[in-house]
């Protein structure tokens, strides 16, 4: 087992890296979504004036 | 104690400007009327007690357009402490009309003359110690571009808003309609604090249905204050509406003559010069296609490809990427992972970030022309063709909006009330080509077409001819027959917008497409890189050695058959397309994906090298006209569910832009093939078939409908 994570402690590290940049990724998007910050066109709803139509 | 001041004025009298120079926000500034539908709310800087919100322009308090609701709900039922209107110098007259309700509202008034500087120019003065005394209210005169006398302005609504002191209309009109809104105050409403009554009664005096509703005035004393007002109309011989119109404006006249002093009268400004030519009967729309070729020639194939080509040739191929490669073999990182973060991360997100550049400079070229006035004249063109065709030119405003996003655009057509214009506006839209777009159209005019000239404008003049032929077909069906709702837009003056303001709505954009690509997109290309990697060997789930044995590859093939007539029949084609939905910009990030975008670059040969080897010019050019017709992303696909507020007619929504973008790309390769290779097959003659029934539906006869039903009435003003 010790052998196994020695030689592939690098690809774990880095996977583990890629994996955690996903879930905040996902957190962030979700995050964003409900205090609509973000609209799902990508911009940001503050600027948009059509924005009480996608947060009500 | 938080204060409340809202500002109120004409479309297009520079209230963004003002609220963005009193909150420090970032609000978009459009040079033409309409940018905000909604009201916005910020803190006045330096005061976090005083709450600023910028209501829709408006020209009247009358509840004819969505704008005109909007702002008169939110001042009638917040009942702000202060207004703070802005006018137009230059158009005082116009302005005033609205001054003089806002007056009667019992609210203290301070009214900001803005554009001063345009005024001063013409060498026109305005005596604003006159104009104060006769509207009876403090006038402070500003200029919002140029952010002088804002502080002014602010300070002065600040303070009446902390006195309370009620502004008294100095206005009277006629003896017989002052004898009858006294009538009605006293019938119906002696419980309002008196402040109010006035402008309560005017509106009662018209009729407004709002009004009455919301007063739930029984009928009883309804017919009894009717009698009133029919018999002043009959004395004055008018409506009633037209009577307090007319003697507004009568009022307003005499207010002007004490207060303005015209030099400039009878010539022609710069914007009318200006005018005469890009508004022209006969140049209108060539120039309007030469500016528009110049837009996305400048930014996608001369600035922006020399910006691009360094972004892909040196960022990406020589520095990211080998340097990634290098560091991960360096530290013994398994080939898979390896593979994920240079082949799929960097290749994806990377092949999508190549084209911030052209986007940049797109989007700085497209604020320019809507800062400067120019974009609201495209609307004013585009009426005299869009009407000839069914369309109204207010169906353009969204398309504008539209190209830079489909969402905003979608949601921009609230402002049409014709439903049928309506839906049919929400319908064509997205078929003018966003900012996520502009990546496929520089991907396939750089690596098929050797950046030629032609490709990149073509693919604005595809989207608006696309909208035409829809608007001619659609109008011919009893669902969208009908004749096309009036437009009346005022044309705003030309000017020269400021450094600032164009870097900033630049950024803004390129900002949230960069965000785009760093989360959404690179969670696609995560994705598209383990189902194109990985499938079953030998009975067993493993990674494959060729992406033509991977899942993405078996389910490509499965839907590639589909695009075989259109010219892009492989499975790495079929994919993009369908990734597309999630976001445009992932049909660029599949293709570097799967078609090794990274790979390539490290090897210094021609980036794209692969794509290009799988697509003819054809057959590239059939796979942008489909991709920038079909249905849009899921985000524009929610915005026109929303938006229509019904299943069925977003189906009818998705299926006529697929149905349709499929018909035109078969037609661009089959006849395309036809003429260049000289390839005739069934294929082609289906293709000849199309072309047909589309010249058919465009020139059979067109019966007029004799009614028009609208949701509410007439827009414009």
């Amino acid at each position: 087992m010790l052998a196994f994570l020695k030689d592939n402690l690098s690809t774990i590290i880095i996977s583990a890296v890629v994996l955690a940049v996903v879930i905040l990724i996902i957190i962030n998007m979700r995050k964003d979504k409900k205090a609509g910050k973000a609209c799902s066109c990508g911009s940001e709803c503050g600027s948009c004036p059509g924005s009480s139509v996608c947060h009500k | 104690m938080l204060v409340k001041i809202a500002l109120a004025g004409n479309p297009n009298s520079g209230k963004t400007t003002l609220f963005n120079a009193l909150t420090g926000s970032n609000q978009f500034v459009g040079n033409w009327p309409g940018v905000t539908v909604e009201k916005k709310e910020g803190k006045l800087k330096n005061h976090k007690d005083v709450i600023i919100t910028d209501l829709p322009g408006i020209y009247s308090l009358s509840p004819y357009t969505l704008e005109e609701v909007v702002a008169r709900n939110y001042l009638i039922n917040e009942r702000p402490d202060a207004i703070l209107n802005i006018i137009d110098g230059t158009n005082l007259e116009r302005n005033l009309y609205l001054t003089t309700q806002l007056i009667e509202l019992g609210i203290p008034v301070v009214v900001a003359v803005n554009m001063m500087d345009v005024v001063n120019k013409n060498g026109d003065k305005i005596n604003i110690k006159q104009l104060s005394k006769v509207l009876g209210c403090e006038v402070v005169e500003i200029s919002a571009l140029k952010s002088t006398g804002i502080a002014e302005a602010a300070q002065a609504a600040l303070k009446a808003a902390r006195e309370k002191k009620e502004v008294v209309p100095q206005h009277s009109f006629s003896g017989s309609v002052e004898h009858t809104i006294a009538h009605i105050e006293e019938a119906v409403l002696h419980d309002l604090p008196e402040q109010q009554q006035r402008w309560y009664a005017i509106k009662l005096f018209e009729r407004d249905e709002k009004i009455i509703e919301k007063l739930k005035i029984d009928v009883k004393t309804l017919s009894h204050i009717e009698q009133d007002i029919a018999k002043c109309e009959s004395e004055l011989d008018d409506d009633a509406e037209s009577i307090i119109t007319n003697e507004r404006y009568s009022y307003i006249a005499s207010v002007i003559g004490s207060c303005y002093t015209k030099i400039s009268k009878g010539k022609l400004t710069t914007t009318d010069k200006i005018d005469r030519i890009v508004t022209n009967r006969w140049l209108a729309l060539p120039i309007f296609a030469v500016i528009m070729f110049l837009v996305y020639y400048v930014s996608v194939t001369t600035v922006g490809a020399f910006l691009t080509d360094w972004t892909n040739d040196v960022l990406f191929a020589e520095w990211v990427a080998p340097a990634a490669a290098a560091g991960l073999e360096a530290i013994g990182c398994a080939a898979w992972l390896q593979g994920l973060i240079v082949d799929g991360i960097i290749g994806g997100v990377g092949a999508v970030l190549g084209f911030v550049p052209q986007m940049l400079v797109l989007f700085l070229l497209l604020a320019f022309l809507e800062a400067c006035g120019y974009m609201a004249r495209i609307a004013f063109i585009m009426d005299r063709i869009f009407r000839k065709f069914g369309l109204s030119g207010k169906s353009f405003i969204p398309m504008l909006i539209g190209s830079g996003c489909g969402v905003p655009g979608i949601m921009a057509s609230r402002t049409i009330e014709n439903d049928r214009d309506r839906k049919m506006t929400i319908i064509t839209t997205t078929f003018i080509p966003c900012g996520a777009k502009l990546p496929i159209i520089a991907l396939i005019a750089g690596a098929l077409f050797d950046g030629a000239s032609w490709v990149a404008p073509s693919a604005y003049f595809v989207g608006v001819a696309a909208i035409i032929i829809s608007g001619i077909i659609l109008k011919k069906t009893k669902i969208f027959s009908g004749n096309p709702a009036p437009f009346v837009m005022e044309l705003p003056a030309y000017h020269m917008p400021t450094l600032g303001n164009l870097l900033r709505s630049m950024w803004e954009r390129g900002w949230s497409f960069i965000k785009k690509a760093g989360t959404i997109i690179l969670l696609s290309t995560i994705v598209i890189w383990f189902a194109s990697n990985f499938g079953i060997v030998d009975g067993k789930f493993a990674m494959v050695e060729d992406l033509g044995q991977g899942f993405l590859a078996s389910i490509g093939s499965l839907i590639a058959p589909v695009f075989a007539p259109l010219g892009f029949g492989n499975w790495q084609a079929a994919v993009a397309a369908i990734t597309g939905l999630v976001a445009k910009e992932n049909v660029v990030g599949t293709f570097g994906v799967l078609f090794g975008f990274a790979e390539v670059a490290e090897d210094g040969s021609e980036i794209w090298g692969t794509l290009a080897a799988s697509f003819t010019a054809i057959s590239a050019y059939a796979f942008l006209v489909f991709n920038l017709i079909c249905a849009p992303c899921f985000a524009a696909i929610g915005a026109i569910k929303r938006e229509m507020n019904s299943a069925k007619w977003t189906w009818f929504a998705i299926g006529y832009q697929t149905v349709f973008a499929y018909a035109l790309s078969l037609c661009v390769y089959q006849i395309g093939t036809l003429i260049i290779d000289g390839t005739f097959g069934i294929g082609t003659v289906v293709a000849f078939v199309i072309v047909a029934l589309l010249l058919f539906a465009l020139f059979k006869p067109y019966k007029q409908s004799i009614s028009l039903k609208t949701k509410g009435v007439p827009q414009g003003m």
